[in-house]
């Protein structure tokens, strides 16, 4: 063979193996896995629910700040809080989705600021991708072509890395720590246990924190807010009332005013409601765990009852139902309550 | 263009490469060089087409310039081809202290509170205007070739080595260019072009981008002022000294691969670095074209080791400040060849009379060391990185670890997770360490590219091929070469 043509052989070889090694062998069962049996638990417990249900859906704003287990007791409806962290795949996590979602469900939406904007090509290399290629063909099948392709090149060195040792580490029965670190996941999807008292390591880092506001015409043409746009048309046609919201954020550097009417239009115009608190879910930094789209867990519930009470008032068929609510949503407590 | 961007592989580079094949068998070299020659400037102009003017302006004067000096030398009129070689110099000097030293100058040297000048740095003027240099020294005493404007264009604009070098003397690429047979395309060639410059690429794409997210995180907390452990403050700094490697070898190695392709070869510009066994020899390995330049033109010129010791440490002295302040013009860049010139003072004086073993560790920390201003974002984040690099803030580890090896606990206090260690997670540490592990063993145990057989270049691209192809095509964001700023 002549010397081209060993270099072409050394680089085909190349991709032979890579495909090989990622679509069939390696895997990453603790990282990768804690995010698909999250997903999968949400989704489970979602098609568990055979009545109109609630179903937050966003990044990680979606279980740190909010609380299913106190707002389904005041909204007298069950709930789900189905996100799990930003960087999964907005097409990939509605693509699961639908088939969980129903008519008269109420889906609430508080998606964070970078999930408009994230970019195409960051979105088809995210976790999902390797989640997919891996364990769920199906959902991958029902994704654009250049998605598959790019599933099956998401997977960088440090993918090959660590597969191996997080093998390794799962058979030993590895302990994780994250529960101490951060708190755990309860049976509504909720994040739990991310107490002001964990928050403390975070202090320095929440104070020096400057939050990253994108534009309000990065909003309208990012390819994270067509997602949203296009599965908020889906889940209207379908019957399902869809509900935009705000994430929370710090108060003493709240997104400007134009980028709120922006994420507002990526409801309103797709035939959706949207819902902002009183306090536009802004927060003083002392009120997080570790980021601005993290309360900490006495906050978290001060939120959750805020929302609660102002969904309550959203949802006109089933309020109705319920004669002995006050004439009009509450003010926001300033105060954690517990 | 970014050698390591997609539109340069897939589009500007397979035009150059037909184009220059096809010009040179149509019209022959004179025709190349002309293809070769807009190919460059408009590779260069892809980054900002305004600085085309100064980088032909640059070439035409200098080239003027150039042929003066010599038929004066030849005249035999040294003074008058002194004096324009003197005066050339100083232009070109002045040209990069405006764009590059002017706002140093007025607010961090004479402390002047005036507002910044909006002065944009032209990409690659610290490169052209030392292969200028080199030129108008050529000139001078004769040692370069009389071929006209299109070779001397063409060796000056050659866009493998415009951008970030390697830095080569005239004498070493114009001949090359004035070939008959040099725009005749040769499969050996070509195919070991090819597979050092997807070495290269691989090195820069796949090891240098890995290890910039590991040194970013630990050098954004240390100009946040955070109080890094031992282990984060460490795995940052080797992190960048793996990153900057990489990085910038595997810069070389794609334009030394370039060049391969177009019947050019380029000089070594590393040569495992790493593995010195002194600061001395370090200087050897490491960017070795800018190091022969500034031994040329700075320290012979200065009087090099002729007038006595004193004297000579002066001169190593300021040569490696000069080498810092050329790498961008902050106090952090002259500390780092401070650092340097310090070393090397040192190594001169007391040289170590250790096992080799231990020579090389040692070199390799004082290295590191070094890398921190230079990293850094300022003094404050220097001292904060070199702090936790003493253990001023205590050694962590994570509790996982530390379960596995409890004689750990000793000496390191178990934490859930390091927070500015890679992304902050629970299997950070892990993942750091074994990216570690495997950057400082392809540095410290195997040859370099260009050592290596044809069969085990082989193997390194069935090993890193696949992963270019995602890092290149499919990797969220494009990060440019470090060397590029400079």
């Amino acid at each position: 063979m002549n010397t081209m043509g060993r270099l072409i052989s050394a680089c085909l070889a190349s991709m032979l193996l890579y495909a090989l090694a990622f679509g069939f062998i390696l895997d990453r069962p603790l990282s990768l896995g804690y995010l698909r049996q999250q997903i999968d638990a949400k989704l489970a417990r979602a098609a568990a629910i055979e009545q109109p249900k609630l179903v937050i859906l966003a990044g990680s704003n979606g279980p740190y700040s909010h609380r299913c287990e106190i707002i389904e007791p005041i909204l007298r409806m069950p709930c789900v809080n189905g996100g799990v962290a930003v960087g999964i795949g907005l097409d990939y996590l509605f693509a699961r989705w639908q088939k969980a979602l129903h008519s008269g469900d109420i889906l609430y939406l508080p998606m964070e600021e970078a999930q408009y904007v994230r970019a195409h090509a960051t979105t088809e290399v995210g976790p999902d991708a390797a989640i997919m290629l891996r364990h769920d063909w199906r959902t991958l099948a029902s994704l654009p072509t250049a998605r598959w392709i790019a599933a099956l090149f998401s997977f960088d060195l440090r993918a090959a890395l660590m597969s191996p040792i997080e093998t390794a580490l799962q058979l030993v029965h590895f302990h994780d720590p994250r529960a101490e670190v951060t708190g755990a996941t309860n049976a509504w999807g909720d994040h739990v246990g991310h107490t002001a008292e964990l928050a403390a390591v975070n202090r320095a880092t929440l104070a020096a924190a400057s939050p990253y506001h994108p534009s309000a015409e990065q909003i309208r043409t990012g390819y994270g807010g067509t997602l949203i746009a296009a599965f908020t048309r889906w889940a209207t046609a379908h019957g399902v009332h869809v509900i935009g919201g705000l994430p929370t954020e710090f108060a003493d550097a709240p997104m400007p005013d134009a980028e709120l009417q922006a994420i507002r239009s990526v409801y309103v115009a797709n035939g959706a409601d949207f819902l902002t608190l009183p306090n536009f879910s802004r927060y003083p930094r002392s009120a997080f765990f570790d980021t601005a789209e993290h309360l900490n867990e006495s906050w978290q519930a001060v939120h959750s009852k805020l929302l609660a009470e102002q969904l309550r008032w959203h949802r006109v068929p089933i309020a109705a139902a319920h004669p002995a609510d006050p004439a009009g949503p509450p003010a926001p407590r300033n105060r954690p309550t517990d | 263009m970014l050698f390591n961007s997609p539109e340069f592989v897939l589009g500007f580079l397979p035009l150059a490469l037909a184009g220059f094949f096809l010009a040179g068998r149509v019209g022959g070299t004179h025709w190349a060089l002309r293809w070769l020659v807009a190919a460059s400037l408009f590779f260069y102009g892809w980054w900002n087409p305004k600085f085309v003017l100064l980088l032909a302006g640059s070439i035409l004067a200098n080239y003027g310039c150039g042929q003066q000096i010599l038929s004066l030398t030849r005249e035999g009129r040294q003074l008058a081809a002194r004096r324009w070689l003197i005066g050339g110099v100083a232009a070109n000097l002045a040209l990069l202290g405006w764009f590059k030293y002017a706002n140093f100058m007025i607010q961090g040297v004479l402390q002047l509170h005036t507002p910044e000048l909006e002065i944009f740095l032209p990409l690659a003027i610290s490169f052209f205007t030392f292969q200028q240099i080199m030129f108008l020294t050529e000139s001078r005493n004769g040692s370069r070739v009389d071929a006209g404007l299109l070779p001397y264009a063409a060796f000056v604009a050659f866009f493998p080595h415009l951008i970030a070098g390697p830095i080569v003397k005239p004498r070493e690429i114009m001949p090359q260019l004035l070939a008959a047979n040099l725009a005749v395309p040769r499969a050996t060639h070509l195919t070991e072009g090819m597979t050092i410059f997807l070495l290269g690429l691989a090195k820069k794409v796949v090891l240098a981008d890995t290890f910039a997210h590991y040194s970013d995180v630990g050098f954004a907390a240390a100009a946040q002022g955070a109080p890094l452990s031992f282990i984060e403050a460490w795995y940052a700094a080797a992190s960048y000294a793996l990153q900057i490697y990489f990085d910038f070898s595997g810069y070389s190695d794609m334009a030394i691969g370039l060049a391969r392709m177009l019947n050019v070869r380029f000089p070594l510009n590393f040569a495992s670095p790493y593995k010195a066994a002194n600061i001395a020899e370090f200087w050897r390995c490491w960017h070795i074209t800018l190091s022969r330049f500034l031994r040329d033109h700075v320290y012979i010129p200065l009087g090099g080791n002729r007038h006595g010791e004193v004297r000579r440490h002066t001169n190593v002295m300021t040569t490696m400040l000069l080498g810092g302040l050329w790498h961008g013009a902050a106090w952090n860049f002259v500390l780092w060849g401070g650092l340097h010139g310090l070393y090397l003072v040192l190594h001169a004086r007391f040289p170590l009379r250790l096992p080799v073993v231990a020579t090389r560790t040692l070199t390799l920390l004082a290295v590191i060391v070094a890398w921190v201003p230079f990293r850094a974002s300022g003094l404050d984040a220097t001292m904060a990185m070199l702090r936790g690099m003493a253990g001023y803030n205590g050694i962590a580890l994570p509790q996982m670890i530390v379960h596995a090896f409890p004689p750990l606990a000793a000496i390191a206090k178990p934490v859930p997770l390091l927070p500015y260690l890679g992304d902050g997670r629970t299997l950070s540490f892990p993942e750091v360490s074994v990216c570690l592990l495997l950057g400082w063993t392809i540095v410290l145990a195997l040859p370099t590219v260009h050592d290596l057989s044809q069969r085990t270049r082989g193997w390194a691209l069935t090993s890193g091929f696949a992963f270019t192809v995602q890092a290149l095509f499919f990797a969220p964001h494009v990060m440019p070469f470090l060397y590029f700023q400079f």
